[in-house]
């Protein structure tokens, strides 16, 4: 049963990912990008990460994603026309991409595990675990994160600006 | 390579792990090919889910929490990266119209 959800997710976001890069009109490509977040969330839940499912669903499909289609609609349906200035960039992306996948799947390989740490699995990834670990060891971290999240609001804030002069 | 339990049946880690360098090398794929710098965008967030995906798996194999708390601080990252993107982005776009990336290429000197 879980090998079955796990399948149709993933073809789900395999199919997703392909029509993020293959449709011409950027908007369908950012609806192809909630099909992917919204088939990894299955995933997620999946790896019994409950918190990070939600965080991915409320905060990715809805509000970064909302945001991508508010600048989309601001711009213009902008459609992309005729190949770049460089020759062969489709095909140089392409011997790329398949060399670091077969990079990526060779490192794989030799992945061995070590051995589980026995978690509590009936509180692994709820809101109370992931909240304990967020405000004991990983404190430091969280509150820069703030910080980062504050310069992001005040940058976002200052470039859209018109200029008054 | 390790296996662990959802509801009685067996899950492999490494389907997790092929899916996310899958996804992954999708994601550069579309940053090396596409000319409009917004999907440009869109696919550096492919990418941060593919990685979010890889070190939730590897969080599950080992039952240690930390890789969830990384997960948490990577969706941060990619939010703050995609505000202060879009916002270059309507900057430029409202001084003129870009179509293609080679468009700003004036900082090459």
């Amino acid at each position: 049963m879980a090998a079955a959800v796990f399948f149709v997710a993933a073809l789900l976001a395999i199919a997703g990912g392909i029509g993020v890069i293959s449709f011409r009109q950027p908007i369908r490509s950012v609806l192809s990008l909630v099909v992917v977040m919204l088939a990894l969330s299955v995933l997620f839940l999946l790896l019994s990460a409950q918190f990070i499912f939600v965080v991915q669903i409320i905060v990715y499909a809805g509000a970064v994603m909302v945001l991508f289609l508010f600048v989309i609609t601001l711009l213009g349906p902008a459609r992309e026309t005729g190949g770049g200035r460089l020759r062969f960039q489709a095909g140089l992306s392409a011997l790329f991409v398949i060399a670091l996948l077969g990079l990526i799947y060779a490192m794989f390989q030799g992945v061995h595990f070590r051995q589980p740490e026995q978690a509590d699995l009936s509180v692994f990834g709820t809101v109370q675990s992931i909240a304990v670990g967020l405000f004991t060891s990983y404190l430091y971290p969280f509150e820069l994160t703030s910080i980062l999240l504050l310069i992001a609001a005040i940058g976002a804030v200052y470039l859209s600006r018109r200029d008054e002069s | 390579m390790g296996t662990f339990d959802v509801g009685g049946s067996q899950l492999d880690t490494s389907w997790f792990l092929l899916l996310g360098a899958i996804l992954f090398a999708m994601g550069t794929a579309g940053v090396l090919v596409r000319r409009n710098p917004l999907i440009i965008l869109i696919c550096i967030e492919l990418m941060l889910n593919a990685v979010n995906l890889t070190l939730i798996a590897f969080s599950r194999q080992l039952e240690n929490l930390e890789g969830q708390l990384f997960a948490l601080m990577t969706m941060t990252v990619a939010a703050a990266e995609a505000v202060v993107g879009l916002a270059i982005l309507v900057d430029i776009f409202r001084v003129r119209d870009v179509e293609d990336v080679d468009d700003l290429s004036e900082l090459r000197g």
